[in-house]
């Protein structure tokens, strides 16, 4: 089927002011689960690895007990898919994988480093470099956009807490495979808001202003969009790929120029006083910020796919709200049972703020249900243990109804053995993508979903 | 808190002794190892130049590099420097811009550079802000008339400074067009004039740097207004001046001597203070920027001590980048730096009472190793000895350290209570698979023992325990042997062949956009003997970089 751009139907219409509402239905139906509620995915990361030893007190498939720092978790045991000890399997890269933190961080695109970005690890003479694909969450967004004509962004990226963007901390790639390219996330919820939510008057001289913008944009993006593919044919190869990645973001920003939400649920939030967004001391209120801007995002359906990040993989954040005074990556590094009681306490800390947004899905209503019944929430770390960078032992909890996908309320053992890029094509399949069998590097690929999972 | 000095004597002999363990005079070009037609293996910058690769003009890559964030504030203030009020406005519509991926410690190489769609709306959301102040400037306009012959003139006059080389008849014509769509929908003059900066701000001919080049004998060299750009955004991270747009008018900018005396100019302006970027990027100081300490540990703290660190070394690295010979040592090793009364007071020295910063001495630091760059990653409550080690052998020495191994325990703090930091990281060195790499960076990190994670001298650590700042330096190429603390370290990283070529590696990282490869060995042993003929001299430099073939020249387009 042809797929109709927004940008044509407002055209076509004759009019700049057509409604969402009247907009989504000229929209054809792009795909077999665009006619059913839409299932979503929500990647939420944590930092600097736990203690493997101390995630559970029993590991029954049913009769499984959360230890102490998973216990805010207890409430919603039967909502939850527990996976433990999947294997990144970083090792088979050789000398073409960065420091544990640095290849963990990234887990969510599986493949080799590159070169030429930073001086620890890699091979003899050669500085390591970012990872050389893409992401599992701007590729799932990118194929959820390409089926969905209607939606506005492939995915959204949020990391709380550091505005500097480094090799230690940026967990989204574009790609394509084998290229280096890390998505630097909005780290401002204030900006991410007004970013991505219009929700404007409707008088007369409000709606003759938004023309004007709408008009002035439009015109400007297709004089650059000509202008930037004129300069394409005067360049080299290399020169040419940068300004296509430049023209896809003028095209991603063109699908986003119409104003108007969609669903009755789609409804403005006050974000209260402004905070620092990078003083430590702001962490929770700002995360709890972001919690809110993915659920109306999800509740406004202007996108299926985003990238939570509690804080950069390496984060060396001061706990001083848990009375710490060291650096959480600091404390990572340290082995005394000391240190460990700390790094419990910050992750039942992370983990009760997870399940604040468990609660802010329950609590909008869609479709019979709530948004939590239609959304994959995707728990990971950078690390299995922090102080030994283990990698052969990662956790990941799959949590949200998610479309009755999964059978829930199970743990499972994966004895190090499956991988962590395995349950990555597990989550393409759950957004509809059968299609996919592997995700990433062949050698941290089984070629097939995680086992057992399915409801 | 009082400050140390030490003998001269001790110091001259030690002098002596680190001149006697200097092996590496001449340095060598990395890679430069190519076997040449007599089966000679080139290394030292001589044998590199008069190498076969050298014998004609051997540009590296020149890689369409987009403005970084700096460089398009920079660029900017420059183009609007008319408007009134810009410096605010461009604040207020920069201040959301994502920062750029870091590569290698900088944040303007040409790979890590792509617009993803945040950084382009981030663009247009700066541009709509910009526009209307634009617009509302008589004298950016240049005329009066109000219709389509001043927007036409306008596209020309200020396309030319936005586009930093003349527009094309067919560029003309486009972004007119813009002025016409707004006229057609009966939009004023001023509106008109908005839309067309609105695009231009947005235009890749504005956010990139683009080069095509042409023909130069055998070879193929930047234009005119590219080598402009070339030089206004190696010395002033911005936009070329009038006189640089005058020289390429006249055809000049092409050869050495002329870009010499056009670099020599710029030194002496101003904007040529706009070269602190490379600085707080190579020295860590924008990562004061996330300086946390402990209040408790570290009371009496001025609130804004990083701001206070920030500018010290600033006037102490402008200072020697304005005199000709202030050099590479100088920055290493000076016992002097720049206070106002407010950081005087931290650092517990008498007699300073201004609020500008001002030359005072300091016996017993040593340049920026004490400066703020020492402690921007050291640790809320005590100092890193790790952290600061790996700063000076990563960045200073640009080595390579090995990645911890994975699933080892890293069991630093249970190796006993009542140990220093120090002696806890000896211990851990017994065990091998540990000691590879952290021989690599404690033995340089203790050294910095004498100063807290705020920057203050101290003859006791955290723990009430006397410092001790003496090492061996080992695995370098002439820095390894004993030092006393870090007035001598600085002596010897001043003395070390390697720190030089060091800091040349760092200067064409961050100033050519891009990592070195070995298909830059001429400009790399050009820059190499520039800067020992001008006796490490930090503005020679700069104009050394302006002599490259790098520079000169740039690769033959790749055939269709």
């Amino acid at each position: 089927m042809k797929r109709l751009s927004r940008r044509t139907l407002l055209r076509g219409g004759g009019g700049l002011a057509l409604s969402l509402p009247l907009l989504e239905a000229m929209l054809p139906s792009a795909s077999a689960q665009a006619a059913d509620t839409p299932r979503r995915i929500l990647f939420e990361f944590k930092a600097n690895g736990d203690q493997t030893a101390r995630r559970f007190t029993a590991t029954g498939e049913t009769t499984f007990a959360f230890d102490e720092f998973l216990a805010p978790l207890e409430p919603y045991r039967n909502e939850l898919l527990i996976l433990n000890k999947l294997n990144r399997r970083y090792n088979t890269l050789g000398d073409k994988r960065s420091d544990g933190h640095q290849q963990g961080g990234a887990s969510l695109a599986p493949w080799e480093s590159g070169e030429g970005s930073y001086p620890i690890g890699g091979k003899e003479g050669v500085t390591i470099g970012y990872v050389l694909g893409p992401s599992a969450d701007h590729e799932i967004g990118d194929r959820v956009l390409q089926a969905n004509a209607g939606l506005k962004y492939r995915h959204l990226v949020y990391r709380v807490g550091q505005k500097n963007n480094d090799i230690w901390n940026m967990s989204s790639h574009a790609g394509p495979v084998g290229t280096q390219n890390p998505i630097q996330p909005e780290t401002d919820p204030y900006a991410a808001y007004a970013r991505i939510f219009t929700f404007g008057a409707d008088d007369a001289a409000a709606k003759a202003a938004i023309e004007k913008r709408l008009l002035k944009k439009q015109s400007a993006l297709d004089l650059v969009l000509e202008e930037a593919g004129s300069l394409q044919s005067k360049l080299g190869s290399a020169d040419k790929a940068r300004i296509q990645l430049h023209m896809d973001a003028l095209r991603d920003i063109e699908r986003t120029l119409s104003s108007g939400n969609g669903s009755v649920a789609c409804q403005p939030f006050d974000l209260g006083t402004k905070l620092d967004p990078y003083n430590d001391d702001n962490h929770e209120a700002i995360g709890k910020l972001f919690q809110k801007i993915s659920v109306l995002a999800f509740a406004c359906d202007l996108t299926r796919s985003i990238n939570f990040n509690w804080s950069g993989n390496t984060s060396n954040r001061v706990y001083r709200n848990l009375g710490f005074t060291d650096g959480h990556h600091d404390i990572s590094h340290d082995s005394a049972d000391e240190a460990f009681v700390k790094i419990r306490a910050i992750h039942k800390h992370l983990w009760t703020m997870s399940t604040a947004l468990y609660e802010s899905l329950k609590a909008v209503p869609e479709a019979g249900g709530t948004l939590w019944d239609n959304t994959l929430v995707v728990h990971w770390n950078e690390l299995g243990q922090g102080d030994t960078h283990s990698e052969n032992d990662a956790m990941v909890i799959l949590a949200g109804g998610a479309g009755n996908y999964f059978k829930r309320g199970r743990y499972l053992d994966f004895l190090n053995k499956s991988t962590f890029a395995d349950m990555l094509v597990t989550c393409f399949q759950y957004m509809g993508f059968t299609d996919v069998m592997k995700f990433g590097d062949d050698r941290l690929n089984d070629g097939a979903p995680l086992p057992g999972l399915t409801a | 808190m009082s400050s140390k000095i030490l003998p001269i004597a001790l110091l001259a002999a030690l002098a002596a002794a680190v001149y006697g363990c200097q092996g590496d005079i001449e340095g060598s070009v990395p890679g430069g190892t190519t076997t040449d037609a007599s089966g000679a293996s080139p290394q030292t910058p001589e044998q590199v130049l008069a190498s076969s690769m050298c014998k004609k003009p051997a540009p590296g890559a020149a890689p369409l590099r987009r403005l970084s964030n700096a460089e398009y504030r920079n660029t900017v203030q420059d183009l609007l420097a008319d408007v009134a009020g810009v410096g605010p406005a461009l604040d207020s519509a920069s201040k959301d811009f994502v920062d750029e991926a870091e590569s290698l410690g900088f944040r303007n190489n040409a790979d890590f550079l792509g617009v993803s769609s945040l950084i382009a709306q981030g663009y247009m959301d700066s541009a709509e802000a910009l526009s209307p102040l634009a617009a509302a400037t008589p004298s950016l306009i240049g005329c009066t008339t109000q219709d389509a012959a001043c927007a036409k003139q306008f596209v020309e006059s200020f396309g030319k400074r936005a586009f930093r080389r003349p527009l094309a008849a067919d560029e003309v014509t486009r972004y007119t067009a813009e002025y016409d769509k707004a006229a057609a929908k009966g939009y004023d003059f001023k509106t008109g004039i908005e839309w067309i900066v609105f695009s231009m701000l947005q235009s890749t001919q504005f956010l990139y740097r683009v080069e095509l080049g042409a023909p130069k004998g055998s070879a193929y060299a930047p234009s005119p207004y590219e080598t402009a750009n070339r030089l206004s955004y190696l010395i002033w991270q911005s936009m070329p001046d009038q006189t640089l747009f005058d020289a390429a008018d006249r055809g000049e900018l092409t050869d050495k001597k002329q870009i010499e005396t056009q670099a020599r100019r710029m030194l002496k302006d101003p904007k040529a203070s706009r070269l602190l970027e490379y600085f707080d990027q190579w020295l860590d100081i924008d990562h004061l920027a996330t300086f946390d300490r402990d209040a408790n540990v570290y009371a009496d703290v001025p609130a804004n001590l990083p701001d206070l660190l920030k500018a010290e070394t600033h006037a102490y690295v402008n200072e020697l980048l304005q005199s000709p010979s202030g050099s590479l040592s100088d920055l290493l090793t000076g016992q002097y730096s720049y206070l106002n009364a407010a950081l005087a007071k931290h650092y517990g020295i008498s007699g300073v009472s201004s609020t500008d910063f001002v030359r005072v001495d300091t016996p017993g630091r040593s340049g920026v190793l004490t400066q703020g760059m020492m402690l921007s990653r050291d640790k809320p409550t005590r100092t890193s000895i790790v952290r600061r080690g790996l700063k000076v052998r990563l960045d200073m020495l640009c080595e390579k350290v090995p990645a911890p191994p994975n699933n080892v325990q890293l069991n630093l703090e249970a190796l006993g209570d009542g140990l220093t930091q120090r002696e806890r990281l000896e211990k851990h060195r017994t065990n091998a698979s540990c000691a590879g790499c952290h021989t690599l960076m404690d033995p340089i990190g203790v050294v910095f023992e004498g100063f807290d994670a705020v920057g203050r001298q101290r003859t006791v650590d955290e723990g009430g325990k006397p410092v001790d700042t003496s090492s061996t330096i080992a695995a370098t190429r002439d820095v390894d042997g004993p030092v006393a603390g870090v007035v001598e370290l600085g002596q010897s990283l001043a003395n070390s062949q390697e720190v030089r070529d060091c800091y040349v590696m760092q200067s064409f990282r961050f100033f050519y956009g891009r990592d070195y490869t070995t298909a830059d060995q001429c400009s790399m042993a050009q820059l190499m003997i520039a800067f020992r003929d001008g006796k490490q001299s930090l503005s020679e430099l700069m104009v050394a970089l302006t002599q490259t073939d790098q520079f000169l020249y740039r690769p033959a387009p790749e055939a269709p």
